[in-house]
């Protein structure tokens, strides 16, 4: 009953995007963060109606609208498909949306263009509610494409900073890319399907055998579109940039929703993958190395939200690798958990930020635990659900991809498992860096440190709730307890026959998370030893440090080499075919064309004489000629 | 049937109050008349009904042609009494005349006998040959209405004998009786046939305003009052096209190979020269009157390979042209009104002046070219999808390329507003200037959302 209403969900925070951007500049930032905020809650509260009503009946529902587009044989419905996927997805993008808009009114409050970023945020909430409750691929890429633009605009917010203009070029270009891959894929699907709503290509993909050449290169094809949304080498380094954009962007946008999407199409349309093996290596391989070296990168970087940027890659990453071994529901479980942990830091660090009059620089922060407890004592949490401290969400989900992990292919496992370490090593740093030791901040700066406002702390206690109890969505199969979210979410895998129910055992689940406690506990003492009581060294020459040190710190020079080696080529081709195709062929033809138009024009237009003889005379011509034309091909006959 | 006589009444009493000198009541009286017959048409839907033994019916096809015909003539009249009425000493009868034309424009959608195509035609022309000339005193506007009179009555004797010799050959006037006897004939017809059936097409390619039928459209466009000119190139486009498809649809399908390539040669003058000729325009109300017949030709490319998606590109272009001339011809108007001329260089400054006016003029002025998002473009984009079904692959690239040439002087008026500068204010009546929001906002929303309309029929 009520999902036929389910329109109303992306409605809401689209009226709240017109509304505002309609009204912003003159209307007061109390009436712009009610219209924001309000919009979202009211999305929220249709989206809790939609799950009780789903819950009650566990039926799947497809609501068309109406036809959108319609030519020739091709049909696509503006419909929204409600099922388990969609309304996991749903819950955290508008409750954590929501959180997140609150969090803004109070974070934002300074910023001159208040009604211009909510107006933003809800085109975004827009654009991702459209992504995940679209009934077909060409819905996925309306909303993909939305929150690609919104994304650009968000991160290029502060426009007057070309430093984050550029950031936001960034992203968009290198979206693009993906963008590019994921339409040629939906264009095979059409081709290959005959129909891009899920239903049909899903329940007709049975008649391709595993490893069918076709289904290879669509999934291949959606993968390049996931790698660029969700940050996955090679399209990776836009997203670190992107921290140009105000926090509670950075949270919402490219740590909870947005960057998921990836893994949300692929989740969405697991029937392919499972049917395409080496693609699925490659997502593994692919999942694996980005967690890996972003997490290197991550232990050296100096910016508490390019740590945080970094360890986004790295968890997005994790969550490939579980793709890439079928186990989907164990990455949803990770999209789920990271969605409140990481959220939570950057609020977190949103709000050391806001205490630290925009400095960014953990170098220069140190001993914030007694200015701020609030927020110490939440990022505390979220650190340690990040780094899987026993029974906090974050190990109940990571322990989870491990383990499918390692049933699979032991390199691979023994690789995460390094990278877990890593990951402990840099957000222990983070924490004892910026809350341990003495204030090494400037003398101002420390005098005016203070606790943020309740609209921003309350959010930060309800997420540190979240994250600390997140886990029992997902509890391990050693508690025989049932995996609720693996249970929810069954019946979207109904079409797909390849993915093997597999439950570890008791042996590798008990060595996982002994392993898991113990380098917590080991990198722990280090870390602490290392950042929260020796000294840190506020202008550090890096060019004394190690080779590892000096390639983490530069990123790898990947940035370096995709400058030297794909943008500066591209320019310099680019340049000359400017000026030698463009500027002497094109312009020639279309100047010429111009020309010849304008003479004919010239020619023509003294037949208009304004004489209705004449006009009369070439009228009857004209029957005359078209008589002619018909009897002579009459007599012709 | 509801529909016609709700129009003639609110029309004959909107002329009453004239004579009375109740003359503010005649706009209220016109207004809720259109919008009873908006209802009452809407109410015909799936609901097929002959009217007068067999001379009319009114099925989908007339309901969808005329609710876009209906609703165009509402914000038509709308515009045309808040704008216009300060200058108008004869409000009531020009409103009422406009319904009038409607009357006849409605016959046309639904006619099933070749007395009712020429009556439908017939009393839309007059009605257009009065408003073309209802400024008196203005030598251009008699003169657009003693031009299009004679002209009219030209293509009206054609018309007569056409209608004539099909009735000589098969002795009805019937439609179904004359698409009865093409089947049967198998395609082999007396030439008179043939000749009364181009006859009749050249009547309509006048009506229709293609070329080489076109010389009156430039002059009497031009010299027409601004919003009278409106009318014609909105809706009187959407009836006569409405008519063309009706009959050729109903009857002639057999014969195409007779008469489609009169068809072709005709879409294919009009596009190049409407497009071309507007190019050396330097009054934008000269322009639009020429790319209004390059418009046409567009229009005559989903006519030349006739078939099941016909119908539905025409009425979405239609609709699509008629929103976006509209638009552009109030514009026009307001400018005009302004600064006395039609000049591009009126339009200098436009858009530091009065934003909304030229957001809704470029809108308008996008969707003429054809840019996506706008309705123009999925006009387009059905009229080229149906010639290609048909294998007119050279003709539509042919008008793809002429709607490259549409660019160049559609944005002209545009370049001027957002790149010059001026220091006259321009304010717009409350009324018109959301009106002009509504019909941007719909011609973004159908270009938005194309399967609303184009589902229809």
């Amino acid at each position: 009953m009520f999902t036929q209403l389910v329109w109303l969900v992306p409605l809401f925070p689209l009226l709240g995007f017109v509304i505002n951007a309609l009204g912003f500049g003159k209307w007061s930032k109390t009436s712009a963060s009610i219209i924001g905020i309000g919009s979202v809650l009211l999305s929220f509260v249709s989206v809790i109606f939609l799950f009780m009503e789903y819950s009650g009946s566990g039926q799947a529902q497809t609501i068309k609208l109406f036809d959108w587009i319609v030519a020739g044989d091709l049909r696509i419905g503006f419909s929204f498909l409600v099922d388990a996927l969609t309304l996991n997805m749903l819950l955290i993008i508008t409750g954590i949306g929501l959180l997140i808009h609150i969090y803004s009114s109070g974070y934002m409050h300074h910023d001159e263009g208040f009604g211009k970023f909510f107006a933003y945020l809800n085109l975004f909430m827009f654009s991702m509610l459209i992504l995940v409750l679209g009934s077909n691929f060409v819905m996925m890429f309306i909303g993909w494409e939305g929150v690609g633009l919104c994304s650009y605009l968000l991160i290029g917010y502060w426009f007057k900073n070309r430093e984050y203009t550029a950031a936001a070029n960034k992203a968009f270009i290198m979206n693009r890319i993906g963008d590019l891959g994921f339409l040629l894929g939906i264009f095979l699907i059409y081709l290959h399907f005959g129909s891009v709503e899920y239903q049909d290509v899903f329940s007709s993909a049975s008649f391709f055998s595993a490893g069918d050449a076709a289904i290879v290169a669509i999934t291949l094809l959606l993968f390049v579109g996931a790698m660029g949304k969700s940050a996955q080498i090679p399209l990776y380094t836009w997203l670190p940039d992107a921290m140009a954009g105000p926090t509670p962007v950075s949270a919402l946008i490219h740590a909870a929703t947005m960057v998921t999407a990836g893994i949300y199409m692929i989740v969405r349309s697991n029937v392919l993958f499972s049917l395409a093996p080496v693609t699925l290596e490659i997502i593994l391989i692919i999942g694996v190395a980005t967690a890996m070296i972003s997490a290197i990168i991550a232990l050296t970087q100096n910016d508490i939200k390019k740590v945080l940027a970094y360890s986004t890659v790295s968890q997005l990453g994790y969550m490939f690798a579980a793709l890439g071994v079928q186990a989907y529901s164990t990455a949803m479980f990770h999209v789920t958990t990271h969605a409140f942990f990481k959220a939570l830091l950057f609020l977190g660090a949103g709000s050391v930020i806001h205490a630290m009059s925009g400095e960014q620089n953990m170098r220069f922060m140190g001993g914030l635990k007694k200015k701020l407890p609030l927020t110490y004592f939440t990022m505390l949490i979220g650190t340690l659900a990040i780094t899987g401290f026993p029974l906090l969400s974050g190990f109940f989900s990571k322990d989870e991809i491990l383990l499918s992990v390692m049933s699979h292919n032991r390199i691979m496992f023994i690789l995460l498992v390094i990278t877990s370490v890593l990951s402990a090593t840099y957000m222990l740093r983070l924490l004892f860096m910026t809350f341990f030791g003495q204030f090494r901040g400037t003398h101002e700066q420390e005098h005016h440190l203070h606790e943020s406002p309740p609209v921003m702390t309350y959010p930060l206690i309800i997420l540190a709730f979240l994250s600390v109890t997140g886990g029992i969505l997902g509890l391990p199969h050693i508690t025989g307890v049932h995996h609720v979210l693996s249970d929810f979410l069954q019946p979207i895998f109904i079409n797909n026959t390849r993915i093997l129910p597999h439950t570890p055992e008791l042996i590798a689940e008990v060595a996982v998370w002994i392993l898991s406690i113990a380098t917590l506990a080991v990198v722990g003492h280090f870390t602490y030893r290392a950042y929260a009581l020796a000294e840190t060294d506020k202008h550090p020459d890096i060019s004394k440090k190690s080779v590892w040190y000096r390639l983490s710190y530069n990123k790898f020079y990947v940035d370096e080499i995709y400058e030297k080696g794909i943008v500066r080529p591209v320019l310099a081709i680019s340049s000359v075919l400017h000026r030698w195709f463009d500027q002497f062929f094109i312009d020639g033809i279309v100047n010429g064309a111009g020309q010849v138009a304008l003479l004919l024009a010239s020619i023509l237009r003294t037949v208009q004489t304004g004489n209705i003889g004449l006009y009369v005379i070439i009228m009857v011509a004209g029957i005359a000629l078209t008589l002619f034309i018909v009897v002579f091909k009459f007599l012709s006959i | 049937m509801n529909v016609l006589l709700t129009l003639s009444i609110a029309a004959t009493l909107a002329l009453f109050f004239g004579v009375l000198r109740l003359k503010n009541l005649a706009t209220p009286v016109i207004v809720i008349g259109l919008l009873a017959s908006l209802v009452f048409n809407a109410m015909e839907w799936n609901n097929t009904t002959s009217i007068f033994n067999d001379m009319m019916l009114y099925n989908n096809f007339t309901v969808a042609f005329a609710s876009v015909g209906l609703f165009i003539t509402l914000i038509l009249v709308l515009f045309y009494s808040e704008l216009s009425a300060k200058h108008e000493f004869h409000l009531p009868e020009i409103l009422a005349i406009m319904l009038f034309g409607t009357v006849g424009g409605i016959v046309l959608l639904s006619f099933r006998n070749m007395v009712m195509l020429f009556l439908g035609i017939e009393i839309l022309s007059l009605s257009y040959y009065v408003l073309a000339g209802i400024r008196k005193q203005n030598v251009y506007s008699n003169e657009a209405s003693l031009k299009y009179f004679l002209m009219g009555a030209f293509s009206s004797g054609f018309l007569l004998m056409g209608i004539a010799l099909i009735y000589g050959v098969t002795a009805s006037l019937n439609l179904n009786e004359i698409a009865g006897y093409v089947n049967n004939a198998k395609g082999i017809v007396p030439p008179y046939f043939l000749v009364g059936v181009l006859l009749i097409l050249s009547a309509l390619l006048f009506k229709v305003a293609a070329a080489p039928f076109h010389f009156w459209t430039p002059d009497v466009y031009d010299g027409a009052p601004t919003l009278i000119t409106a009318l014609m190139s909105s809706v009187g486009k959407l009836y006569s096209f409405g008519a063309f498809v009706l009959l050729f649809n109903s009857c002639f399908i057999p014969l195409i190979a007779d008469w489609e390539v009169i068809l072709w040669i005709a879409a294919l003058l009009s596009m190049s020269v409407g497009n071309i000729t507007a190019l050396y325009q330097k009054s934008v109300k000269r322009m639009l009157a020429y790319s209004s017949i390059a418009h046409a030709g567009y229009m005559l490319l989903a006519l030349v390979g006739i078939n099941n998606l016909t119908s539905g590109s025409v009425l979405f272009y239609a609709l699509a042209y008629a929103l976006a001339s509209v638009v552009s011809f109030v514009v026009l108007y307001i400018v005009r009104d302004k600064k006395g001329s039609y000049d591009i260089a009126s339009f200098n400054g436009l858009a530091q002046k009065n934003r909304m006016l030229a957001v809704v003029f470029t809108i308008s002025m996008l969707s003429l070219t054809g840019i996506p998002l706008t309705a123009g473009f999925f006009g387009k984009f059905y009229i080229f999808n149906s010639a290609l079904q048909s294998g007119y692959y050279w003709l539509t690239a042919f008008a793809v390329i002429n709607s490259f040439i549409g660019a160049y002087y559609y944005l002209k008026p545009v370049v001027a507003m957002f790149a010059s500068k001026s220091d006259e204010e321009i304010t717009m009546p409350a009324l018109s200037n959301s009106l002009l929001i509504l019909l941007g906002i719909l011609i973004i929303l159908i270009g938005a959302l194309p399967g609303f309309i184009s589902g229809v029929i």
